[in-house]
């Protein structure tokens, strides 16, 4: 298979209503990745478009919609939609584009804009729900997900204490961000008075709805070579999907992460993910999520993320930095485009290029992760320098 | 099998909908396009600040180079008509009395244009190439949508002064 190389990153603010059209936002992201690879669109031969359901946006067929601002004018295109996973499985598919040797530069690109929809997006993911035996109590998809908080704490004896402080770190974190939506400085105590949403889930404890786009430029390693100095290598890819059936699942663990996981380990030649993974952007859309995945991704026991949270290891001058772009948590949850983001924000750490977030030391191979549908799918892309 | 029920309760069923509506948002080149529509009955395009390429309604970016448009300018609501339908059912299916005609128009002077309604013109009278113009709202009534064009009327030309 080829060499894959990401050169190039743009995304837009997250916020929670955007003017732009989604068309415009993904022309924004797209047309930022493209600037700072140094390269036009006459240089790109294939786009991936990834977004999550066309129901966010209300357009159907929403690929086709997001075409021309995706770079797609007369070039061969595919859209994706895997739920929340889509973000990370989109740069797998830029990979597979070129690793197949079909293509030589492909432009990825990522968008959601969740504020058309109204009352709240929560509407459009009643139909996730089977319609015979879900629908029918009419479940909101936070129930489900506080079915699984609670499954997961109570299994490992965590607190909602030790839990909040992951919302506390990302949304700090987030302050250094510039396309942020929700960076703040918190305590723990701010997340527990939070207004109830679904016991155990808090409203601090859950990231926004919002608007976004994000891209990122790959190209195969004979172009990596001549467009760029800092070229950052696709080193492992890796997907899966569990039963969709979420009731004959432990909920307590995510075994579709850990098998995403492991195929992208092997491809990446990693024997021990906690010592060769430096930097980890989990998807965080709860913060309970975070610690859940960690556990997915083999890079703590399980039941043990907490303990790492609570002894700082996930900070950004941790000995693992978890989220330090901010996370869904602090930078914003526009479905898709924030499982780009990790993905940019990886490319941004491992070049040295992200600012007031950069993590100390040179970090060489980082991880992002993120997972979707009824919690059944888990995509995984590792990158190196 | 369900075709062949007669009464739905054989099988057990579930009444459903998708309960969401939605916002839509023009856009920062939709805003200028409605905004001109509205305020000055005009249509507006912009130019692509690379290649040239002139949209019809305006873009914030060119799709062909993806360099960023010019500011949207107003263009004369004026065009030909690329091709038509006369519709003779709604939506729902029911009969449309009289008839209705959907064209494509495309404006003068841009690469784009915009399917509308045609007016004030028998429907038999309709051909590609027809030249037509924008019949708007009165000022008061326009609310900034391409529903303040009442409709596309066939351009009269005057009789050449003798």
């Amino acid at each position: 298979m080829a060499k894959v190389a990401v050169v190039g990153a743009g995304m837009t603010k997250f916020v929670r209503r955007a003017q732009e059209t989604g068309r415009e936002l993904s022309w924004q992201a797209a047309k930022m990745a493209l600037d700072s690879a140094g390269l036009t669109l006459k240089d790109v031969d294939a786009v991936v478009i990834g977004s999550a359901p066309d129901a966010f946006d209300g357009v159907h067929m929403k690929g086709e919609y997001l075409a021309d601002g995706s770079g797609a004018w007369r070039k061969p295109c595919i859209r994706n939609f895997v739920g929340g996973a889509t973000g990370v499985f989109a740069p797998i598919q830029g990979w597979y584009h070129i690793a197949s040797g079909q293509f030589d530069t492909v432009l990825v690109v990522c968008e959601e804009k969740m504020s058309s929809c109204h009352p709240h997006p929560q509407g459009a993911f009643i139909t996730i729900f089977d319609h015979t035996t879900e629908r029918p109590l009419g479940p909101n998809l936070l129930w489900i997900f506080a079915l699984e908080m609670n499954r997961y704490m109570t299994v490992h004896g965590i607190t909602k204490e030790e839990i909040a402080l992951v919302a506390v770190k990302n949304k700090k974190n987030a302050l250094d961000h510039p396309c942020a939506q929700l960076g703040e400085e918190l305590t723990v105590e701010d997340v527990l008075n939070s207004e109830v949403l679904a016991w155990p889930v808090n409203r601090l404890d859950v990231s926004p709805a919002s608007d976004g786009a994000a891209a990122v430029v790959m190209c195969a390693e004979h172009v990596a070579k001549r467009v760029s100095d800092k070229p950052v290598w696709v080193e492992g890819v890796g997907w899966h999907l569990d039963t969709a059936y979420w009731t004959n699942r432990d909920l307590y663990y995510p075994r579709y992460v850990e098998y995403a996981a492991r195929m992208a380990y092997e491809m990446a030649g990693i024997k021990e993910p906690r010592k060769e993974i430096h930097i980890v952007e989990p998807y965080d859309p709860f913060d309970y999520k975070e610690l859940h995945h960690l556990e997915g991704l083999l890079l703590c026991e399980r039941g043990g993320a907490a303990r790492l949270t609570a002894d700082g290891v996930t900070q950004r001058d941790g000995d693992l930095p978890v989220c330090p772009s901010g996370g869904l948590l602090g930078v914003g949850n526009p479905i898709a485009a924030a499982g780009l983001m990790k993905v940019c924000e990886l490319f941004w750490q491992l070049r040295g290029e992200a600012g007031k977030r950069q993590v100390p030391g040179t970090p060489r191979r980082g991880l992002a992760q993120a997972w979707g549908d009824l919690m059944q799918v888990g995509t995984v892309i590792i990158l190196g320098r | 099998m369900r075709e062949k029920l007669t009464n739905p309760e054989h099988v057990r069923t579930w009444p459903g909908s998708i309960p969401v509506e939605y916002v839509y948002t023009a856009g920062v080149a939709g805003e200028a396009y409605l905004r001109a529509i509205k305020e000055r009955g005009r249509l507006a395009a912009s130019a692509c600040l690379g290649c040239g390429t002139k949209y019809l309604p305006p873009r914030l970016y060119c799709e062909r180079c993806f360099e960023k448009t010019g500011e949207p300018r107003d263009v004369e609501a004026r065009g030909t008509v690329e091709t038509f339908t006369v519709a003779h059912r709604d939506l729902e299916g029911r009969q449309l009395e009289p008839p209705v005609v959907y064209a494509f128009v495309r404006i003068d002077g841009t690469a784009g244009g915009l399917v509308h309604r045609l007016g004030e013109v028998d429907p038999g009278d309709v051909h590609i190439g027809l030249e037509v113009e924008a019949v708007f709202l009165p000022p008061a009534q326009r609310t900034g949508s391409i529903l303040d064009i009442a409709h596309f009327r066939p351009v009269r030309h005057r009789p050449a002064a003798t």
